[in-house]
């Protein structure tokens, strides 16, 4: 294995086993603060994912274009954004009921 | 050239202007002037009105002597406030303007003959409901010509004088406004008839009488049944007589139908005439299709003119105000029948004589039965009213056998005959009938209809008792009046045909019996009305002075007002000589051969008819007038046979019982089970489904669990499985599974 010259794949393998990580925290953490956490890496592993095929595209009309690289930089925004909500959020369900447990936050069922 | 026939359109729409006049001008001004307490406090008899708690009228007369308050349950007005009057006098100011114009367009066309083509003239007035093509069939047409302005006459006359009649007779009847907007009403949608050109209006006007008729049977709707009189509720007889009609003009309806559906247009012109749409090349090689399509087009008049089987509703229209009754079921509403057959009459005879024959021997049949029934009838407006069924039987007796038997020289003309003649002097009768009843009501202040309670009335109301008289006797069909010579040429007509087609001897043969059994029953009802056994002129008159009191009655009855006795001399005229017009046949079809009174009078036969007529009124003088009607009643009393003959013809061969019993056990048991089907399995369909909406509904709700991560879990699970479809999609799309 060539480590030095990392491929595409090396990329694309990092972002899935990153999402996969992400995924299972946002479905298995109780904690809010931890699902949140888990989206961030979700996030991220598709930012990676653009950064990559942006990088390596060799259709050369493009490859000029940095499309790839904005997006990721539009989600990095908007992620802290969502972030910055999620968070207030999650203080104000907290000064109300003294817990970030999801599973006891489950006002809006049936 | 524009004809003055052009302008016959103000005739028809001047009785609907006078219902808009009324109805939102004049009417609203009655109810406006008057209180609402007023309609319901009853002034005139000095007490309250509003007793539907305390409903009891024996008690009644104490204070009031003997003004017992026993008339009919209606609201009685004290006195007509100025816009109630001005509804009648614009009801009848533009009636007799109508009146006179047809009356002209009459005259100018039979005196100038040229002036109206045969074919006629049609209005200007039409519109259509579109101008796409396929709506071209579809239009509101009307055309004026001499079978048109028959008719026309007919019905301005006898609804200008039934107005100016009614002035009177509704006097304190409370809704005089609205009785004269629906009389209005009922004359613009019968001359909608009359001026039709095709069925599609003929069909509007049709049901618009139909309307008018309800709204003017149940028009006293507060009046109760009379069940030892056998009389029913006004509103019942009024829904009666419009679901009776409905059942005839389904078969009217299937009638049209079918002729569109083959020719592709609803014109009379077109359907008769020459051509590509005419019914004789449209049913070429199928007139068993078209004589099927003529009669379910005949049912709607069996329904309209009361003939066997549905003519049990007339004798209950009867409940309705005697005016309407003159001018609705006697003269022109029922007659529209007759008219809508003379109209089509082309197309029956296109038709062959199959039609015609179903015709003569319906109208038979009517004749005879209602004939037989009118014998014993104790009412007074009911002895008429089956007259009416039977007249109205000799009106198709006289189309039906000039149609089988020489439609070319005798064409509508002995239907119509009798038409015209007819509607003068029933119109008088019903309005005589009126008079009687109202100045009864004026005497004893109770709704008298029954015969027994009169008698001897001559004396008192002499001129309602010889107009009675004349139009009896023009009725029974004794020469010089009218009702001889209409009625002697359609059972002329009938044996002559016998010649041809035997069978109609034997409606000749009946005829003329109803012609002696009519003499019968209209004699009968004038003597024991207007005479009796002691009179005066052998008991054709009231009680001489000094002799004992024929009248059975309470009170002393008076003659009405003017409004009441001017129609009914004018009616006597006009009955007297309506029959004079010979050259009505020639005058309603160009092949046609007149009326010859000399040869009429030259006939043996015709003789033969007037003697069984003086046979039956000589039987009721015999039986009325000399031996009286108790010890005939007793008589027959006594005789088993002749009782039972008696019950049979005083309840209607149990025809009415026959419906009810048919209609109470057969129509409302398959109503039930229709009902039953209804309630259990279209509603259990439909509530079925509802059911299981609801059901899965419930289940799935419990999917709604509130947690966030379980939404993840659907969200990223479905995002997985189509990942996994769309992996395995493109895999085949590559040609088979191949992995690396």
């Amino acid at each position: 294995m060539d480590f030095l010259h990392p491929t595409l794949n090396h990329f694309l393998v990092l972002g899935a086993v990153l999402f996969c990580i992400g995924l299972y925290g946002a479905l298995a953490k109780r904690n809010a603060i931890a699902i949140l956490m888990g989206i961030e890496i979700m996030l991220n592993a598709v930012n990676i994912t653009l950064v990559a095929f942006s990088f390596y595209n060799t259709v050369k009309p493009f490859s000029t274009y940095l499309t790839g690289q904005i997006f990721a930089i539009f989600i990095i925004t908007v992620a802290a954004a969502e972030a910055a909500v999620a968070l207030a959020m999650i203080i104000s369900i907290y000064r109300k009921r003294s817990t970030v447990d999801v599973g006891e936050i489950n006002l809006m069922k049936w | 050239m524009a004809s003055i026939y052009q302008y016959s359109w103000l005739i028809l729409l001047a009785p609907l202007l006078s219902f808009v006049v009324i109805i939102f001008g004049t009417r609203m001004w009655d109810l406006a002037s008057r209180p609402r307490a007023a309609v319901a406090n009853d002034a005139g008899h000095g007490h309250d009105d509003a007793h539907a708690a305390d409903h009891d009228h024996d008690a009644h007369g104490d204070d009031h002597g003997d003004q017992a308050h026993n008339d009919d349950d209606d609201p009685k007005v004290p006195a007509l406030s100025m816009g109630a009057r001005v509804s009648a006098y614009v009801g009848i100011f533009i009636m007799l303007v109508s009146c006179v114009f047809s009356w002209y367009l009459l005259l100018n066309s039979v005196f100038n003959p040229g002036v109206l083509p045969y074919a006629g003239v049609d209005l200007n007035l039409h519109w259509s409901w579109g101008s796409a093509a396929f709506l071209a069939p579809y239009e509101v047409r009307f055309h004026v010509d001499h079978l048109a302005l028959t008719m026309l006459v007919v019905v301005t006359t006898i609804s200008l004088l039934v107005q100016i009649y009614s002035q009177g007779y509704m006097e304190n009847s409370a809704g005089y406004a609205r009785f004269f907007s629906y009389l209005s009403l009922f004359t613009f949608s019968m001359l909608m008839i009359v001026f039709a050109a095709n069925f599609l209006v003929i069909f509007m006007g049709w049901e618009l009488v139909g309307l008018s008729s309800y709204l003017l049977i149940g028009f006293w709707i507060n009046k109760k049944a009379k069940p030892d009189e056998d009389r029913p509720q006004p509103a019942m007889a009024a829904i009666q007589a419009f679901i009776v009609n409905r059942i005839g003009d389904v078969g009217f309806i299937i009638g049209i139908m079918i002729l569109f559906w083959k020719t592709g247009t609803f014109s009379f012109a077109a359907l008769s005439n020459p051509g590509p749409q005419s019914v004789t090349q449209a049913f070429a090689g199928n007139s068993t299709l078209l004589t099927v399509a003529m009669v379910l087009i005949f049912c709607g008049a069996i329904g309209k003119s009361a003939q066997i089987p549905l003519q049990i509703w007339l004798p209950n229209a009867m409940e309705g105000p005697t005016p309407v009754s003159a001018l609705i079921h006697a003269a022109t509403m029922v007659a529209a029948g007759v008219y809508m057959v003379a109209r089509t009459f082309p197309l029956f005879v296109a038709s062959g004589t199959t039609a015609f024959e179903v015709i003569a021997w319906i109208g038979t049949i009517t004749a005879i039965y209602a004939a037989l029934v009118a014998l014993t009838q104790t009412d007074f407006k009911r002895v008429l009213a089956y007259s009416t069924v039977s007249q109205l039987g000799y009106m198709f007796v006289g189309l039906g056998v000039a149609g089988a038997y020489n439609p070319t020289e005798y064409g509508a003309g002995p239907g119509m005959y009798h038409l015209f003649t007819h509607a003068f002097f029933k119109a008088l009768l019903f309005l005589a009938a009126g008079s009687v009843i109202n100045n009864l009501h004026h005497a004893t202040h109770e709704e008298v209809q029954d015969m027994r309670k009169m008698g001897g009335l001559a004396k008192f109301m002499p001129i309602t008792a010889i107009t009675y008289l004349i139009a009896a006797i023009t009725i029974s069909g004794i020469p010089p009046f009218s009702g001889f010579f209409s009625k002697d040429t359609i059972i002329g007509l009938a044996e002559q045909a016998g010649k041809t087609i035997p069978s109609f001897y034997a409606i000749y043969g009946l005829t003329l019996l109803t012609a002696g059994l009519t003499a019968f029953y209209m004699f009968r009802a004038y003597i024991v009305a207007f005479g009796g056994k002691g009179g005066r002129f052998g008991g054709f008159w009231g009680s001489a002075d000094g002799e004992p009191e024929l009248y059975r009655g309470v009170g002393t009855p008076h003659e009405g007002p003017w409004t009441v006795t001017v129609p009914l001399i004018l009616l006597a005229i006009a009955a007297i000589v309506a029959g004079y017009w010979f050259g009505l046949f020639s005058y309603l079809s160009p092949t046609a051969v007149n009326v010859s009174p000399a040869d009429l009078f030259s006939d043996p036969l015709t003789w033969l008819g007037v003697g069984v007529a003086v046979v039956g009124i000589g039987w009721a003088y015999t039986l009325y007038a000399r031996i009286g009607m108790e010890r005939v009643h007793k008589v027959v009393e006594g005789n088993a046979l002749l009782r039972g003959l008696h019950r049979l013809t005083l309840h209607k061969f149990y025809l009415d019982d026959l419906y009810y019993w048919l209609t109470k056990y057969v129509f409302l048991g398959i109503a039930h089970v229709a009902a039953a089907f209804d309630a259990t399995v279209v509603d259990g369909i439909v509530n079925g489904v509802g059911k299981t909406v609801t059901g899965l509904g419930s289940g799935l709700r419990h999917v709604e669990t509130g947690k966030v991560q379980s939404y993840m879990y659907g969200f990223f699970g479905g995002v997985a499985a189509l990942a996994v479809v769309v992996l395995v999609l493109v895999l085949f799309a590559q040609g088979g599974v191949k992995l690396w």
